[in-house]
């Protein structure tokens, strides 16, 4: 089954998209917003700013208090975060319809008018909650820091997407206000954003809403360059990090550089993930897991990127007593044996049932479609990607999936980190 | 020119989705919730064995029931009921908690029927092969272990373990621990299967597009089918007994942690309480819900402490908790400590006019967003059902906002004040046990 969401779309004069997908199902408006900036616009010395600098976005702006975007809209009933990754940083809300203006007005003040709230006190209080984001999520977990680890081993050092988004403490502690303002003024621009609305709205009233507050929002003069990289080729010499450390059990991932996002190639390289380790019946979990019982779990990673080249990810964690290599032998075979024997009609079959149950589930909430269409009409000027993706998954051949392992998956090409249970 | 700020009109008032309720033949009953306009049907059936019925020796064997019953049936090997499910797209899923078995699917509405034919021979034929339990016993083995390695989840077990009398089940992690877990072979699950999971009792609960008469015949096929000869054993193992005497702290020792965990919890209402339960997710959200409650207002905003602190209470079926719980940079552990019982004790002095409302608003506006998918409303019901109540619980305790004052939410945070907290912490004991020690808020111990 496909979907038929109904997609309008307009922009200002200013260059901001805006994108209108009408349901009355529910009396809410998911609105979202999608700015063209993240941690890959960061420079040597000042990684994580891009997510140092969405936290201030709730610390107040011209017209509003610190605090009180939050405050207002919760007391709306309005379910509201921001997030930020490698291409893009993103601000959402779902509000009760009667609430639409107001979250407009809230966020057009932010994005518009931010500067005159920012102060180093606001600074330094979001670069400490941060630093505990990171101590919570990354170094005080286990294998908290190993995708970073991977991801330096992907992308080389000086690429856009060398570091992650969290970035290093000794770069956090460095941002000066002048950092953050210079960061604001070069990438929180109308021509650089997209506005989506999702639910009870008609376009036409959604567009002339969004025009009303975002309308005097303009661009500074100077854009700041943004050259694509060139795709990298596949890995010829991967590197490797290990380390003994106090975690549960022995791991290891396998990094892959994968084709850019928004293309058929690179939605081939997805599936190929799916057929070796999306699904309970896919090819690593019934001879690893199930079979052979070498590793209790594994899991696969794979995510689209603008900047030239993407990156997918296998993570299997070992049974105790199994030898890492026993492991990457056996992964490297399936890699190899995906390459020479295309999925069979019923794995084909498995993975595109899964990828529509999940893309029709997902696209339930309000919210996610919003942020599906903001990000596929931002990064690939095409807001009809909820309605098409299917379709596209559907086009995909068993042959085009060993083509892309051959291509993307050699074992020969995969950068390993590689975690081992400390003796105690 | 910037636009002057918009004023929002009062939302429209709303209620949960409706439910028509039905029998199966062998007696299941049926909750059916019509979405329109949902592409995914999402299923959700309990047995109501609570889990307290476990042999002490084999705790966990529930857990593994749920974990393997589709490993393998009379009818079908393991690899085929995974094909099975995936060749349609079904997800699956099944798990214990203290109420009972829960089974899940979630399918494009053409496939639903043949997940309910799927998960009816999971419950009735199921063969447990001794390859697949053996091998979940290992995943849960090693679960434990990452279980134990993850600060938050090692703060819950060992604040369940202090808080509650280890009489009761729920002092002890629901699906094992390595001593109990090693022990569990295919034999042991096969008899729990056999003795406690049975249709008598049980509810499914259906939400998406449906046509009722279809979906009734579908159903009635499928689980409608599901017989066990005889009756359950009776058993009366207590659940969630809380254990006797003072405010305890228990500070579980990484060294070198860079961070410390904290987690508080008290004794709480249940949903049937006295003046109703509207007041109870105001106040979880006053104190605890958002970066402007007064936990966040402090401990993030102000000292900066904390990526964030949450606060809630949680009801079971009979009584119910309330937890705090965040992480704090190491060196600030004992006046993040105090602060926390500091804001706690603070409330008892009330809540503001201002305050009840954003609290009361947020609660009351958010539930049509909450509630919109097809997969949220069967969850809620099948909760619900689990405690013996129904989704108009919802509608009712919602109602009951609007009429809520500052001197209600004081009245419900009274009530529960001066019960004694559990406090768990885990981080460096070198290093802090001393100073929260000499906080001198419970009995203290310093635990492996």
């Amino acid at each position: 089954m496909r979907p038929h969401y109904p997609i309008a779309t307009h922009r200002l004069d200013n260059g901001l998209r805006v994108v209108v997908s009408t349901d009355h199902s529910v009396p809410t408006v998911a609105v979202n917003l999608w700015v063209g900036v993240g941690s890959r616009h960061e420079r040597p010395g000042r990684t994580g700013l891009a997510h140092l600098f969405e936290h201030l976005m709730f610390q107040g702006s011209e017209h509003v208090a610190e605090g009180e975007h939050f405050a207002a809209l919760l007391a709306q009933g309005a379910q509201l975060n921001a997030t930020t990754w490698v291409d893009r940083t993103n601000y959402f809300e779902v509000v009760p319809t009667g609430a639409l203006e107001l979250a407009l007005w809230l966020e057009a003040d932010r994005q518009g008018r931010l500067l005159p709230a920012l102060t180093q006190e606001n600074l330094d209080n979001q670069r400490d909650v941060v630093k505990e984001e990171k101590r919570q999520r990354y170094d005080n977990v286990p294998y908290g820091t190993a995708y970073a680890e991977l991801t330096a081993l992907v992308f080389p050092d000086g690429h856009p997407y060398h570091h992650t988004t969290i970035g290093s403490m000794d770069d956090l502690d460095a941002a000066s206000l002048t950092d953050v303002r210079d960061f604001y003024s070069a990438h929180y621009r109308p021509d650089n954003t997209v506005v989506t609305l999702v639910g009870d709205v008609e376009p036409d009233d959604g567009f002339a809403l969004v025009a009303r507050y975002f309308d005097e929002l303009t661009n500074p003069a100077v854009r700041p360059d943004d050259v694509l990289a060139d795709p990298l080729p596949p890995m010829t010499d991967p590197g490797r990090f290990e380390r003994t450390a106090d975690v549960p059990s022995d791991r290891l991932y396998l990094g892959f550089r994968l084709p850019v996002g928004g293309t058929h190639d690179f939605v081939r390289s997805d599936l190929s993930f799916d057929v070796l380790a999306g699904l309970a019946t896919s090819r690593l979990y019934r001879r690893l897991v199930r079979r052979d019982q070498l590793v209790t779990h594994v899991s696969r990673n794979a995510g689209a990127r603008v900047d030239g080249t993407s990156m997918g990810a296998l993570i299997v964690d070992l049974t105790d007593g199994v030898q890492i290599s026993q492991v990457e032998d056996a992964v490297g075979d399936e890699l190899l044996r995906l390459a020479s024997e295309p999925p069979t009609d019923s794995e084909l079959a498995a993975v595109v049932a899964d990828v529509e149950r999940w893309w029709l589930q997902s696209l339930a909430q309000p919210g996610e479609r919003a942020d599906v269409i903001s990000g596929s009409t931002l990064l690939y000027d095409d807001p009809e990607h909820l309605n098409t993706y299917l379709d596209e998954v559907a086009k995909v051949t068993a042959e085009d999936i060993a083509k892309s392992a051959a291509t993307h998956l050699d074992p020969a090409s995969a950068a390993a980190v590689v975690y081992r249970k400390e003796a105690k | 020119m910037v636009q002057p700020r918009p004023t929002v009109p009062p939302a429209s008032p709303w209620g949960f989705p409706l439910a028509t309720e039905h029998r199966l033949s062998n007696g299941i009953r049926v909750l059916l919730y019509n979405r329109p306009g949902q592409h995914i049907t999402s299923t959700r059936l309990l047995v109501p064995t609570p889990l307290a019925v476990e042999p002490r020796e084999l705790e966990g064997v529930a857990t593994m029931v749920a974990r393997t019953m589709d490993e393998g049936t009379r009818s079908h090997s393991a690899d085929e009921m995974a094909e099975l499910f995936e060749l349609s797209g079904i997800a699956y899923g099944a798990g214990y908690g203290a109420r009972g078995l829960t089974l899940e699917t979630d399918a494009t509405a053409s496939r639903s029927a043949q997940g309910w034919a799927l998960i009816t021979e999971c419950l009735s034929e199921p063969e447990f092969p001794e390859q697949e339990v053996g091998r979940h016993v290992r995943q849960r083995l090693a679960e434990i272990e990452h279980e134990a390695a993850s600060p938050e989840t090692r703060a819950t077990k060992e604040w369940a373990a202090t808080f509650y009398d280890q009489r009761s089940r729920a002092a002890r992690p629901a699906a094992g621990t390595t001593d109990t877990v090693s022990r569990i072979s295919s034999q042991d699950c096969a008899r729990f299967h056999a003795q406690w999971v049975r249709p008598e009792g049980a509810t499914v609960v259906v939400a998406g597009e449906l046509d009722q008469t279809q979906t009734l015949r579908d159903l009635d096929a499928t689980l409608g089918s599901w017989k066990v000869d005889g009756r359950a054993p009776q058993d009366d193992s207590p659940a969630a007994i809380v254990a006797d005497g003072p405010a305890r702290v228990r500070f579980v020792h990484r060294p070198g942690a860079v961070q410390t965990e904290l987690y508080l919890g008290t004794f709480g209402p249940d949903r049937t309480v006295e003046g109703g339960w509207a007041p109870y997710p105001v106040l979880s959200f006053a104190v605890g819900g958002s970066p402007n409650a007064r936990l966040d207002a402090v401990l993030r905003e102000e000292k900066g402490y904390t990526y964030g602190f949450r606060a809630g209470f949680r009801p079971r079926d009979v009584g119910g908790t309330f937890i705090v719980s965040g992480s704090v940079r190491s060196d600030v552990t004992v006046e993040a400590t105090r602060l926390t019982l500091q804001i706690l004790q603070d409330a008892r002095k009330g809540f503001t006019a201002e305050e009840t409302r954003a609290a009361t608003d947020y609660i009351g506006k958010t539930a049509p967003a909450r509630y919109a998918t097809a997969d949220a409303v069967a969850d809620e019901a099948l909760m619900l059902e689990s405690v013996g109540l129904g989704t108009e619980f919802v509608s009712s305790y919602l109602s009951q906002l609007a009429g809520l004052t500052p001197g209600d939410l004081d009245a419900a945070w009274a009530r529960w004040a001066d019960e004694p907290p559990t406090i768990v912490l885990v981080g460096d004991a070198d290093a802090h046990a001393d100073g929260i020690r000499a906080l001198g808020i419970g009995e203290f111990e310093v635990v492996g």
